[in-house]
C-alpha cells in the first residue's frame, strides 16, 4: 500500500514541473520573445490562465508532504531552509506580477509587474535547480555541482517555456507572429544548451567531494532519460517535437532526486491513510474534470484581453452626485 | 525583542494568519451572494443580475489573489518556522491540511479557472455549477483547516508514541468539537463580513445616485438580508465555544503529568499574550452588539422605504465592514493566544515547536514577509476599493470592448 501515496506524491510533483514548466519558462523569456506592449501582453495572457491551475499541483504536493510523509518535510526543510524561503519569495513576487498586472492601465505599473513576473520566474526556475541539486548531493556542501545543476534546471525550465510560447504566442487573427516564430527557433538552441550544461554538471559530479550520492548507477541511469529526450530536441526534429521531449526532460528532473538518495519516503500509518483516502479519492474525479476542462479550454491561442490581460479601462465616474436621477428626488 | 527570534516568529505567524483571514473571510461570505444571485440570472435570463455577477465576481477574483498568496506563505511558514510542530504533530496536524489543499484547494482554483475563463464559451448551466464548486469547496477548504487548528486547541484522536502523536481515531479527528463549533462560527461570521462589504459597497454607489440595472438597489437589501440571518447564529454558534473553556482536553496527560502541565504553564509568562487576548475578546463582543443594532437599523429603514435614498443614512453605512472586520481579527487573537503557552494544549509549547532559527534569519524571514505583506495586501485593499468605486463599468470581469486599434508595433531592446 505504501506506493499509493508515494506515486500520488510522484504525480503531483511531475505534473507541477511539467505544467508549471510552461508558465515559468515563458516568464524567464519574456524579455527576449516579447518586445513590444501588444506582445507581452499576448505573452502574459498566454501564461497567466495557466498558473492559476499549476501552482495547485505544487500546493497539492506540499500539503501531501506535509501530511503523509512529514519526514520527507524535515529533511526537505531542514538542509535547505535558504534555498526554500528564497523560492517562496520568488513564487509571491512572481503571482502577485501576474495578478496584479493588468488591474491598472498605466505603463509604469506594467513595467514593474513585469519585472516581478521576470524575476520571479528566473529566481524561481533557479531555486528549483538549487533544491534539486541539494537533494541529489545528498547534504554536501555547495560547489561546482551544485552551480552546474542549478543552470541545467533552469536551462529545462527556459525550455520547456520555449517549446511552450511557440504554440501559445500565435495571435488569435491570423498575421504575423514574431514571437512564436522566435520561440520555435529557441528550442532547438535551448536543448543544446540544457544537454550542455547537464554534461558538465555529470562531470561536476564525480569531482571527489561535491556530491554524496548514495545510488550513483540508480541515478546515471535515470539521467539518461532527460538526456534523451534533449538529444532529440537538440537534434533534428528541433520545434516540431518540443512540446513532449521538453515535457520529459523536466518531468524527469525531480525523479532524479529520488533515484539518487535514498529519501525518506515511509507511507504514512494506517490511520492517516484512511482519512486522506476516504477525504480526497472521492474528489478525485472532479479534480481530473477540472484540470482537463480547463486546458482544453485554453488550447487555443491566446486572445490578447482576458482577466489577466484587459484592454485600457474607462475613466473613473466623478467623485459626487454625477448622475441626478429625477426619479428619486423629492 | 525583536533580537529573539521566537518573539519574531510568532509576530509573523501572527499577521500573516490575520491578513490571510481577512482576504478569506471576504471570500466566503461574497461567494454564496455570488452564487444566489448567478443562480437567479441564470435561471431567469436576466442579464441585468449577469451584470452584476461580473461586478462583484471582480472583486471575488482581486481578493481571491491575496487569499491565495497570503495561504502560499501561511502554509510554507508552518514548514520553515515550526518544524517541533511537524515532527510531533506532522501526521495529525498535517493531515487535515493535506486533504485541505488536494480536496479543497486544488478543486476550488481550478474550477475558478474554469468560471473566469468559461464566460462565454459554456452553457449557462454549466458555468453556475463551476461556481458551485467554487463555493462549496472554500467552505471544505475552512472545515479541513479548521480541523487542523482544532488539534492545535482539543487535541484528541491519537495516542503517543516515542514523543510523536500517532493517528487513533480519524473520526475524533474530523468530529474535534473545537473544529466543529469555530466552523459554524466562522461561516455565521463571514454571512457579516459578506454582508456588510456588499451593503457598503451599494450604498456608495446609492449615496451618488449611480445605480446601473438597478444592482445597488438589490444589493444594499441582500446585504441587509445576510446580516440578519447572520447576527443570532454568530452569537449561538460563539457562546456555545465557551463550553469547551476551562475543561481539560481527552489526551492531557500523555506527554505531560497534570503537575508538570501547570508548572509549564505557571512558568510562562504570557501576560502580554493573555492581554491582546482580552482585547481581541472585548472588540469581538462590542462589534456584534454594533452590528445587531446596524442590521436592525438598516431592517427599519428598508421598512420605511429609505433604503435607496436616503443620503444621510447611506453616508455611515459605507463604513459599516470596518465592524465585522476588527471582530474577526480579535476572535482569531482571542482563540490564538488563549492558547499560550502551548501550541498543542498540554503536548508541545510554542517554544519547543520552533525551528532553530539564528536571530539573523529570522529577522531577515520576518522583515521580508512583513514589509510584502504590508505592500501586496495594500495594493490589494487599494485595488478593491477602485473597483468597487469605479462600479461595473471596466471592472475585472467586464466583458471586453470592441478592440481599438493598436499603435504600431515598434520592437524595442
Ligand atoms: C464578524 C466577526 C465576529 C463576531 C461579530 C463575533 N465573533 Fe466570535 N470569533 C470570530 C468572529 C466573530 C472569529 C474570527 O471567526 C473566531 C476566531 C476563531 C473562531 O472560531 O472564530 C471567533 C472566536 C470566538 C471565540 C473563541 C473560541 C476559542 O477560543 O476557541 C469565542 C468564545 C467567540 N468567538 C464568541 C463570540 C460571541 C459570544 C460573540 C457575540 C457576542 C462573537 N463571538 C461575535
Ligand atoms: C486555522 C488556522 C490557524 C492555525 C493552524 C494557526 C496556528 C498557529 C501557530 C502554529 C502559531 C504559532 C505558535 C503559537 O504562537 O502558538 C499561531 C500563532 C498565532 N496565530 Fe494562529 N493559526 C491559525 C489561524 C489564525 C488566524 C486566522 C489568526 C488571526 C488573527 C491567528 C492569530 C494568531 C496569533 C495572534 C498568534 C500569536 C499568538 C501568540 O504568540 O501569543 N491565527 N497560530
Ligand atoms: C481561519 C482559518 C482559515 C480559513 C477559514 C481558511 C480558508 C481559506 C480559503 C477559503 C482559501 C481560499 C482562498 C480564498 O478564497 O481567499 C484559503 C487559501 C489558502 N489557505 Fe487558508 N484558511 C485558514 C487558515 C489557513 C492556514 C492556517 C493555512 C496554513 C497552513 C492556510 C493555507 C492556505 C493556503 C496555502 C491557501 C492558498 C490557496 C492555496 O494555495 O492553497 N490557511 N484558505
Amino acid at each position: 500500500m505504501d506506493t499509493v501515496p508515494v506515486l500520488f506524491l510522484t504525480g503531483l510533483v511531475v505534473g507541477y514541473f511539467v505544467l508549471a514548466g510552461c508558465d515559468i519558462g515563458l516568464g524567464m523569456l519574456m524579455p527576449y520573445l516579447a518586445r513590444t506592449p501588444t506582445e507581452r501582453r499576448r505573452l502574459v495572457s498566454a501564461a497567466a490562465p495557466y498558473f492559476l491551475g499549476t501552482e495547485v499541483w505544487l500546493v497539492g504536493a506540499v500539503g501531501v508532504v506535509a501530511g503523509l510523509f512529514p519526514e520527507l518535510k524535515s529533511a526537505l526543510f531542514g538542509g535547505l531552509w535558504p534555498v526554500f524561503s528564497v523560492l517562496l519569495a520568488a513564487w509571491l513576487l512572481r503571482d502577485a506580477g501576474l495578478w496584479f498586472r493588468a488591474r491598472i492601465d498605466t505603463d509604469s505599473w506594467r513595467r514593474a509587474c513585469d519585472a516581478l513576473i521576470v524575476g520571479g520566474s528566473w529566481v524561481l526556475a533557479l531555486s528549483w535547480g538549487a533544491v534539486l541539486a541539494g537533494l541529489i548531493a545528498g547534504g554536501a556542501a555547495p560547489s561546482v555541482f551544485t552551480v552546474a545543476c542549478t543552470l541545467a534546471v533552469a536551462a529545462l525550465f527556459l525550455l520547456r517555456g520555449a517549446a511552450f510560447g511557440a504554440e501559445r504566442l500565435v495571435p488569435a487573427e491570423a498575421g504575423e507572429a514574431a514571437s512564436a516564430d522566435d520561440a520555435g527557433r529557441l528550442t532547438r538552441v535551448l536543448a543544446r544548451v540544457a544537454l550542455g550544461a547537464a554534461a558538465v554538471t555529470a562531470v561536476a559530479a564525480v569531482l571527489p567531494g561535491a556530491a554524496a550520492i548514495e545510488r550513483p548507477l540508480a541515478l546515471a541511469a535515470a539521467a539518461l532519460v532527460p538526456a534523451a529526450a534533449l538529444a532529440a530536441t537538440a537534434g533534428l526534429s528541433g520545434p516540431r517535437l518540443s512540446r513532449h521531449t521538453s515535457a520529459v526532460a523536466i518531468g524527469s528532473a525531480p525523479l532524479l532526486a529520488a533515484a539518487a538518495q535514498a529519501l525518506p519516503l515511509d507511507g504514512p500509518p494506517a490511520g492517516v491513510l484512511a482519512l486522506a483516502g476516504i477525504a480526497i479519492v472521492p474528489l478525485v474525479p472532479l479534480m481530473a474534470v477540472g484540470q482537463v476542462g480547463l486546458y482544453r479550454m485554453l488550447r487555443r491561442p491566446a486572445a490578447d484581453t482576458g482577466f489577466f490581460a484587459s484592454p485600457p479601462a474607462p475613466a473613473l465616474p466623478p467623485r459626487r452626485r454625477a448622475v441626478p436621477d429625477p426619479a428619486i428626488r423629492g | 525583542m525583536l533580537d529573539d527570534p521566537l518573539v519574531l516568529a510568532r509576530l509573523q505567524f501572527a499577521l500573516t494568519a490575520a491578513t490571510h483571514y481577512m482576504f478569506v473571510a471576504f471570500t466566503l461570505g461574497l461567494a454564496p451572494y455570488i452564487l444566489v444571485t448567478q443562480f437567479i440570472a441564470v435561471l431567469r435570463r436576466d442579464a441585468a443580475r449577469m451584470r452584476a455577477v461580473r461586478f462583484w465576481g471582480g472583486l471575488y477574483l482581486v481578493n481571491y489573489a491575496m487569499g491565495i498568496l497570503s495561504g502560499l506563505v501561511m502554509e510554507l511558514q508552518l514548514g520553515l518556522n515550526w518544524s517541533g510542530l511537524n515532527e510531533m504533530f506532522g501526521y495529525v496536524f498535517g493531515a487535515p491540511l493535506a486533504v485541505e489543499t488536494m480536496a479543497a484547494f486544488f478543486v476550488e482554483s481550478t474550477f475558478l479557472g474554469l468560471w473566469i475563463f468559461g464566460w462565454d464559451r459554456m452553457g449557462r448551466w454549466a458555468h453556475w455549477a463551476c461556481f458551485l464548486v467554487v463555493t462549496g469547496t472554500a467552505y471544505l477548504s475552512a472545515y479541513w483547516v479548521l480541523v487542523a487548528n482544532g488539534v492545535l486547541k482539543w487535541p484528541d484522536g491519537f495516542r503517543i508514541e516515542g514523543g510523536e502523536a500517532v493517528l487513533e481515531d480519524p473520526m475524533a479527528l474530523v468530529a474535534n468539537p473545537s473544529a466543529v463549533m469555530a466552523f459554524w462560527h466562522v461561516a455565521s461570521t463571514a454571512l457579516l463580513v459578506g454582508g456588510a462589504v456588499v451593503a457598503a459597497v451599494s450604498a456608495y454607489h446609492l449615496a451618488r445616485r449611480n445605480d446601473p440595472d438597478r444592482m445597488f438597489h438589490r444589493g444594499v437589501r441582500a446585504g441587509t438580508v445576510m446580516l440578519i440571518l447572520g447576527v443570532m447564529p454568530t452569537v449561538i454558534t460563539g457562546g456555545t465555544q465557551f463550553s469547551l473553556f476551562g475543561k481539560e482536553p481527552p489526551t492531557a496527560g500523555l506527554t505531560y503529568t497534570a503537575d508538570e502541565i501547570e508548572a509549564i504553564e505557571k512558568a510562562s509568562d504570557s501576560s502580554v499574550a493573555t492581554a491582546f487576548g482580552a482585547a481581541g475578546d472585548m472588540v469581538m463582543m462590542s462589534a456584534w452588539a454594533m452590528i445587531s443594532l446596524a442590521a436592525g437599523l438598516l431592517a427599519l429603514v428598508w421598512l420605511l422605504r429609505g433604503l435607496s435614498k436616503w443620503r444621510w443614512f447611506l453616508h455611515p453605512v459605507v463604513f459599516l465592514p470596518l465592524l465585522p472586520y476588527a471582530a474577526s481579527i480579535g476572535g482569531w487573537v482571542f482563540r490564538e493566544t488563549n492558547r499560550q503557552p502551548w501550541v498543542v494544549r498540554g503536548h508541545l509549547t510554542t517554544a519547543d515547536a520552533m525551528t532553530d532559527l539564528s536571530p539573523a534569519m529570522a529577522l531577515a524571514s520576518f522583515s521580508f514577509f512583513t514589509v510584502a505583506f504590508a505592500v501586496l495586501g495594500g495594493a490589494t485593499l487599494w485595488l478593491l476599493a477602485r473597483f468597487a468605486r469605479r462600479g461595473p463599468e471596466g471592472g475585472p470581469l467586464a466583458p471586453a470592448p470592441a478592440e481599438e486599434a493598436e499603435p504600431a508595433p515598434v520592437r524595442t531592446f
